[in-house]
């Protein structure tokens, strides 16, 4: 782990507009991400154009005709993305998304700001695809690309982390997460790539995950965590794995796997799915081969995004499942919301087929008559996420809670920038949170929902060096989380997503705010009573924490 | 002569100029593709029946067609986005409101078209009623004599405003180019010139509509002989207009049209009903990357990790798997 910045200074400053269009020199300690090693971007699995070269970003070693390969894929990306080319041209600088990027105003850095990120590359689209740039030059907002411009764009691509707050507040709907999505692969183009996330793509390209996990390992860490189970509930559970013929394929981030806290609801999902196999006989199956929901592909470029997840559908096809449900989660629901169906033909098995006809859970195991989930759903698609399943349950009466097993947290919810802004699943967290706990209580209203603030670290901005700007970005969802804490006393931040229960514990700990970690399924796992093994609301001795319920008084 | 040339030749020019150049912005944006689905939901998700959706989550967050389209009648009516906006102050848990920049905004571009309105009867004959009636209603008819359009003078007081706001505050002066105060300058002295032609050095209106009537029918010969004729204040408003129109389809005023073709407010948020299909890779069976990119006519191929590729390099742990039946459970001691 980085060194964690001792002192954060929030320098704003307003350069005039001569001094924007300069590229930056100085690039600050901590936001800058190193750039891919060859062993990523060459690999058998992951090959990117000139991936052979160790670059560095004061030694660039960019290909010969890197200018002119810059601007083919610029032009390419024009033509290709009518949002990219749309947002090139019709941005009237009114500010309006400026103050909008928790990157600003966690840095003050003036290019941090959506319309500033943006400019960057529209001063360089202005001066080669448009006539007055052409003409009037840097009068008309126009700039050569330069070897130092290319320092800038990478420096700031890298510093946003796609969580398209800015588009929610732009009269236009200008998404700079668009913007710098496309940027990136632009630069990808030249031989430009972050290590970071690379790492992880190239490992889900090669083994199925991001964390490089091989089939044993990751049936080893399903099992360790049914081992824990039985220690809290005293019970012998089970789940399948590659099982041709389940019901259902469960796919969730690899980081659920093994990392803290993330763990915990790895276990709440094998409770649920237990519980649901034992009373009314509904199996679900996890997979090696998709083994992962995260996609950091889509941090990259269409292309990495579309390598990584057509995995999933096939193997749906392979093991004749009906439909997929999908883990705890942020960008990867924006894949799997938006982009996953577009990128790749969904299944065509007969199981599939005939369960979309009628997608009532009744057809596959004939207690959950009822839950459907056509209102929004089809064949077509064909992924719900575990918080919509699980509410579905709730509101049907298919499973019992005990509120009472969570009476020792006090729980806020983080709504994860992509499932807020990229899918609108806002409501259904909440339903069901309210449903398994008694005390819940809302961040301020505009820093949650649609105005959720991003955690800082998305976007593949999870990377250890850039620690500095990790820190600030996350500032804004601090000083909400402080202020609940201070308030209601909440000693937990619910999140469904894997980086943001990567970033969180730092983050408090950096702003020193003592609560706790979590995700909305580990509550669901804590109130869920195993009717169907016998188990008692007064049974359960332990949380999935391990920490006993029952504290003594005056404990 | 100056009549000729500014009456006739130059707004011919401009006009030929923003129409040719406004179709062709259009037509250059319609022909980039639209890759992917990317509705930015600003509410509520359609989804299971009991999960409840406002009147906002339905505009914000559109499932049907119906809801899109309300979505962008707001957006173009309403600036519904810039309705949200708030400023940040360092004090960090509170925000501010900052809807005087939606003001400012409404007040421009209604002021802008209630003129745009009035303009009409230059061009249309006979006058239609409803712009006789605006036209008296904003004027209120009889209190002030002569009248004194309201339009006229807020769509300078919002000009006013929005500039200042680009020279006073910091973010947005450090935001402005050039090209966005000029913009605005232009505007203004068209706008000013307008209410200084109305109010002070008048111009003879019967004249300059006969010239406009003539223009538009491409009666030239009629149009050079009442050109010339009329005061030179006129043109001065006039030959600035024709310059806006034809600055118009190279600049960021073409976010007037622009804001129709924006794919984060005009696509539903269906995704999961409807499977959007992209152009470019409308059969994708095999990842783009599997296929190979070809950059600087060099080719780069990803391999594919299918199953068999997959199953090929860890068939142990795959078979060990398979040995138990694809089962996990606790380990038995
Ligand atoms: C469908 C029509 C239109 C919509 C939805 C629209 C929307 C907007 C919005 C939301 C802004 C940003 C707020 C601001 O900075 O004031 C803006 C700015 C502006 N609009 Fe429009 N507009 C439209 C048509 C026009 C037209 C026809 C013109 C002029 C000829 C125009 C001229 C301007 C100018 C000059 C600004 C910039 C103000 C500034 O620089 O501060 N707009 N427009
Ligand atoms: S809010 Fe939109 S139009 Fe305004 S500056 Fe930002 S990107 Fe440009
Ligand atoms: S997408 Fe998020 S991080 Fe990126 S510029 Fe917009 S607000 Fe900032």
């Amino acid at each position: 782990m980085e060194e964690m910045p001792e002192k954060i200074e929030i320098r704003q400053r307003f350069p005039e507009w001569r001094e924007m269009l300069k590229p930056v020199k100085k690039f600050e300690e901590g936001r800058l991400s190193y750039i891919s090693l060859p062993k990523q971007v060459d690999s058998e699995f992951f090959k990117m154009p000139f991936g052979d070269v160790e670059r560095d970003l004061h030694d660039l070693k960019l290909p010969e005709n890197w200018k002119e390969l810059f601007l083919e894929a610029m032009k390419e990306t024009l033509e290709k993305n009518r949002a990219f080319k749309l947002f090139m041209d019709i941005c009237v600088r009114c500010g309006a998304c400026a103050d909008k990027c928790h990157y600003y105003i966690g840095t003050g850095d003036p290019k941090n700001m959506p319309v500033g990120r943006a400019e960057l590359i529209r001063s360089v689209y202005r001066r080669y695809f448009t006539l007055s740039g052409k003409i009037f030059g840097k009068w008309a907002g126009a700039r050569e690309l330069t070897e130092d411009v290319v320092r800038e764009l990478y420096y700031y691509a890298y510093q946003c982390s796609l969580c398209r707050r800015c588009s929610l507040f732009c009269p236009y709907g200008i998404d700079t997460a668009e913007i710098v999505w496309w940027l990136r692969r632009i630069l990808s183009r030249i031989g430009l790539n972050q290590r970071f996330m690379t790492i992880s793509i190239e490992a889900s390209a090669r083994t199925g995950n991001h964390l490089g996990l091989l089939p044993g390992g990751m049936a080893g860490a399903i099992q360790q965590g049914l081992e824990e189970l039985k220690d809290v509930t005293g019970f012998d559970l089970h789940t399948y794995i590659n099982k041709k013929g389940a019901d259902v394929l469960f796919v969730a981030p690899s980081g659920d796997y093994f990392a803290t806290p993330h763990w915990f609801v790895m276990l709440g999902y094998l409770l649920l799915f237990n519980e649901l196999e034992e009373k009314y006989g509904l199996t679900v199956t996890w997979s090696t081969y998709a083994s992962e929901g995260g996609n950091f592909g889509t941090f990259h470029s269409y292309e990495a995004a579309q390598l990584l997840n057509s995995k999933i559908y096939k193997e749906a096809e392979r093991l004749g499942v009906s439909f997929i449900i999908g883990g705890e989660c942020g960008h990867m629901w924006r894949d799997k919301h938006q982009f996953i169906n577009t990128m790749n033909n969904p299944p065509k098995n007969e199981e599939w087929k005939r369960f979309w006809e009628n997608p009532d859970l009744g057809e596959l195991a004939e207690g959950l008559r009822g839950v459907r989930f056509d209102s929004y759903a089809s064949g077509e698609h064909g992924w719900i996420h575990i918080l919509e399943f699980t509410a579905a349950l709730i509101e049907h009466k298919k499973i019992t809670l005990d509120k009472s097993r969570n009476d020792h947290w006090a729980a806020t919810y983080h709504d994860p920038c992509n499932v807020a802004r990229g899918m609108g699943l806002i409501e259904e967290p909440r339903y069901v949170l309210r449903n398994v706990m008694n005390k819940f209580y809302e961040m301020p209203e505009h820093t949650i929902k649609e105005k959720t603030y991003c955690c800082g670290a998305g976007g593949g901005l999870l990377a250890d060096e850039i620690m500095d700007l990790r820190m600030r970005g996350v500032m804004p969802r601090m000083m909400a989380a402080r202020h609940v804490y201070k308030k209601y006393g909440v000693n937990i931040l619910l999140t469904p997503c894997a980086i943001d229960k990567a970033q969180f514990p730092h983050a408090l700990e950096y702003w020193k705010i003592p609560i706790e970690v979590g995700g909305p399924m580990e509550m669901v796992g804590n109130a869920l009573v195993l009717t169907a093994f016998g188990e008692k609301p007064e049974d359960r001795q332990y949380d999935l924490r391990g920490e006993p319920l029952n504290k003594e008084e005056g404990e | 002569m100056i009549g000729v040339i500014f009456g006739v030749i130059v707004p011919y020019i401009a006009v030929a100029i923003f129409v040719v150049g406004v179709i062709y912005r259009f037509i250059n944006w319609a022909n980039s593709a639209v890759p992917l689905k990317i509705p930015t939901t600003g509410g509520q998700q359609k989804s299971l029946p009991f999960i409840k959706r406002t009147i906002y989550d339905r505009f914000d967050s559109p499932y049907t067609w119906w809801e899109t389209v309300g979505r962008m009648i707001l957006e173009i009516f309403m600036f519904r986005s810039l309705l949200k906006n708030t400023r940040y102050y360092l004090d960090r848990v509170s925000q501010k409101d900052a809807r005087w920049l939606w003001l400012f905004a409404i007040l421009f571009h209604y002021s802008l078209l209630l003129v745009l309105i009035r303009h009409s009867r230059f061009f249309l004959q006979p006058v239609p009623e409803f712009v006789e009636m605006l036209s008296e209603i904003e004027a209120f008819k009889g209190v002030f004599i002569p009248s004194v359009y309201v339009s006229g003078l807020a769509i300078v007081a919002g000009l006013f405003l929005l500039w200042l706001r680009r020279i006073f505050l910091s973010r947005e002066r450090t935001l402005s180019l050039p090209s966005d105060h000029f913009a605005l300058i232009l505007l203004l002295a068209i706008t000013i010139s307008g209410n200084i032609m109305r109010y002070f050095f008048k111009a003879d209106l019967e004249k300059v509509k006969e010239l406009l009537m003539n223009l538009m029918v491409f009666d030239v010969g009629k149009a050079v002989a009442i050109a010339d004729s009329i005061e030179p204040i006129f043109y001065v408003h006039f030959v600035l207009a024709s310059f806006l129109l034809a600055y118009f389809p190279f600049s960021k005023l073409m976010h007037a049209g622009g804001v129709l073709f924006t794919p984060t407010r005009n696509m539903p948020n269906d995704n999961r009903a409807r499977r959007h299909v992209n152009p470019w890779d409308s059969d994708p069976s095999v990842p783009i990357l599997a296929k190979g990119i070809t950059v600087g006519g060099k080719t780069f191929t990803s391999k594919k990790l299918d199953w068999d590729t997959y199953y090929s390099m860890y068939t142990d742990q795959l078979d060990e798997i398979a040995e138990s039946d694809y089962k996990i459970a606790p380990e038995e001691l």
